[in-house]
């Protein structure tokens, strides 16, 4: 089904509801989520606190029992086990047997995963060395720190080299540098053709690295699509332009919102329709325009102002 | 399949080998044998049937706490830990999940049994100068039926913890040993080719008399561990895969 329509990953009316013990009322945690992720890019998903990512999440890689909904992962039905063979998952913690040296722990999902045994050696080698943990495959985990054990989740999840990867949270616990690592990992395995679905508190990372969005609240889809015609505040154009003195010319003024100036530089935006018009303006008043771009949005303030209009509809997990 | 089971079974291997628990049971064990010689029953020229059939015994409890020490635990931990999110999410089944873990367990009760009998071999040939092969047959009974024992205590494990798990598979190797008390003799005749007996695994006369378990019965014994592992397995799998992570 995914095939026909182009989709790496789709997930078509999603539902979980938790039986209660007797006498508690029953719960939706998802409630008909559909999620489209088109092949080589990175789609992130969104939500805050019990929106149902992870459920959805689970119930995508066979974890929970769907109430309802297909999941299918590269034309397969991913909550049967055949349909996962090709993808990596990374849990928002990565989990791993505390008494494992790390080489042993990425030989043991090298296996799972079906990885030819002369290639087991070669990869976790390579793997080791591009997640920055090279030197400590002799290391029993119980020595790893929290970060480490981070990075060793994303070699475990590249181990048998998957066609889609799911990362759940997965710069959660890294310093600077490794988050920073982490978005460069998530761009090249982009590059090289792999499926990201990246589920993410990290709207900074999510906005750096991701295609499109799938913003999940309450148990419900509150929004998705391409993450810049998300972000763009629909009628505004924002310019840039320096040489025009002290004080903005009346001409402009009149068409300027949001004014800004700083060095020199004044920033400010138009109506759409008024952009030639006021670029003519800055031309007749002697000065130049640096920049010309639409209005975008901070993620962070789509995402916060997304939350509160959609609030109060439902109870999410 | 096998490709996924055998890492599984091996991982089960590699973390129980690593428990001190094997290596003081299997100790205290052979501890216990050594003292069999000074039991208050010892004498009146049966000394070796003595032996062979408190050997059987130990080898029995041995097994059992090493049974139930590594099946009650594997699963709960596994699931409480999350540890099994990197297994599903590879693509294994969650019954050669199951599998996987149950053989890992047979195997390593199996090690164990048949290092505790080379023990109890030793002490026969330095005390007796026989060899007592028959304790072959014994350890043989003990290992299938504590393969039941593992199967039916993974099945348990896979919707609940630890303690349920012990006490369940202790009562159900109280019951699979009292057809008879629980039935009631010919009282309920009809009942009996469906009571799930574990008798079939008693084989200490004929080991602790010397005259050995027939080749027929040792395949009687396969058969019925074969059905009760495969049963208690078949509803553990499909306990299961209902179950949330």
């Amino acid at each position: 089904m995914s095939e026909e329509n182009g989709s790496a990953i789709l997930i078509r009316g999603a539902r979980k509801r938790y039986k209660p013990i007797v006498g508690a009322p029953q719960r939706d945690a998802v409630r008909g989520v559909d999620i489209s992720v088109a092949p080589g890019t990175i789609h992130g998903l969104l939500g805050p606190n019990g929106a149902g990512k992870t459920t959805t999440i689970k119930m995508l890689l066979g974890l929970v029992r769907p109430t309802a909904g297909e999941f299918t992962i590269l034309g397969e039905d991913s909550t049967q086990p055949a349909g996962r063979r090709n993808v990596g998952f990374m849990p928002e913690q990565p989990y791993f047997p505390q008494h494992l040296r790390a080489a042993q722990a990425l030989k043991l999902y090298a296996q799972l995963g079906g990885v030819p045994k002369d290639q087991i050696a070669a990869r976790t080698s390579r793997l080791m060395e591009r997640v920055g943990l090279q030197g400590r495959e002799k290391t029993t985990l119980d020595a790893f720190s929290r970060g480490m054990l981070q990075r060793l989740g994303i070699a475990q999840a590249l181990i048998n080299e998957p066609t889609v990867v799911v990362l759940d949270e997965p710069a959660s616990g890294l310093d600077p540098v490794g988050q920073r690592d982490i978005r460069n990992l998530m761009l090249e395995l982009r590059d090289s053709g792999v499926t990201v679905l990246l589920s993410s508190h990290q709207l900074s990372e999510v906005e750096a690295v991701c295609d499109d969005v799938t913003i999940m609240n309450a148990g419900v889809v509150a929004a998705e699509g391409d993450l810049d015609m998300l972000l763009n505040v629909e009628g505004r154009t924002s310019i840039r332009a320096r040489g025009l003195g002290d004080t903005l010319p009346a001409s402009i003024a009149s068409e300027a919102t949001s004014v800004a100036a700083s060095g020199g530089v004044w920033v400010f935006s138009v109506a759409d329709g008024a952009v030639r018009r006021t670029v003519d303006a800055v031309d007749d008043a002697g000065g130049q325009v640096v920049s010309v771009a639409p209005v975008r949005d901070s993620l962070e303030d789509y995402f916060a102002r997304l939350l509160v209009s959609t609030s109060g509809e439902g109870d999410g997990r | 399949m096998m490709s996924r089971i055998i890492p599984i079974a091996t991982a089960v291997v590699a973390d129980s080998l690593r428990r001190k628990v094997v290596y003081i049971v299997l100790v205290f064990a052979a501890f216990l044998a050594l003292a069999i010689p000074a039991l208050p029953s010892y004498g009146l020229g049966v000394e070796d049937a003595v032996f062979r059939e408190v050997a059987l015994a130990l080898s029995f409890v041995t097994a059992l706490v090493l049974t139930l020490s590594l099946a009650a635990n594997r699963v709960p931990a596994e699931v409480e830990r999350r540890t099994v999110y990197n297994v599903i999410a590879k693509g294994v089944g969650r019954w050669e999940y199951l599998v996987g873990t149950w053989l890992g367990i047979l195997i390593v009760t199996g090690g164990a049994i048949a290092a505790f009998t080379v023990v109890e071999q030793v002490i026969a040939l330095v005390k007796y100068r026989d060899a007592m092969w028959q304790l072959w047959q014994g350890a043989l009974a003990v290992w299938l039926e504590m393969g039941v024992l593992a199967a039916f205590a993974v099945a348990v494990s896979a919707i609940t913890g630890p303690v349920v798990v012990v006490t369940a598979s202790l009562a159900a190797l109280f019951a699979g040993h009292s057809r008879s008390t629980l039935l009631g003799g010919e009282g309920a005749l009809g009942l009996r080719p469906f009571y799930p007996s574990l008798d079939a695994f008693n084989v200490v006369n004929p080991v602790a008399h010397g005259s050995g378990v027939p080749p027929l019965y040792i395949v009687s014994m396969l058969v019925v561990f074969l059905g009760f592992a495969a049963m208690s397995l078949a509803v553990g799998i499909a306990l299961f895969s209902r179950r949330d992570l």
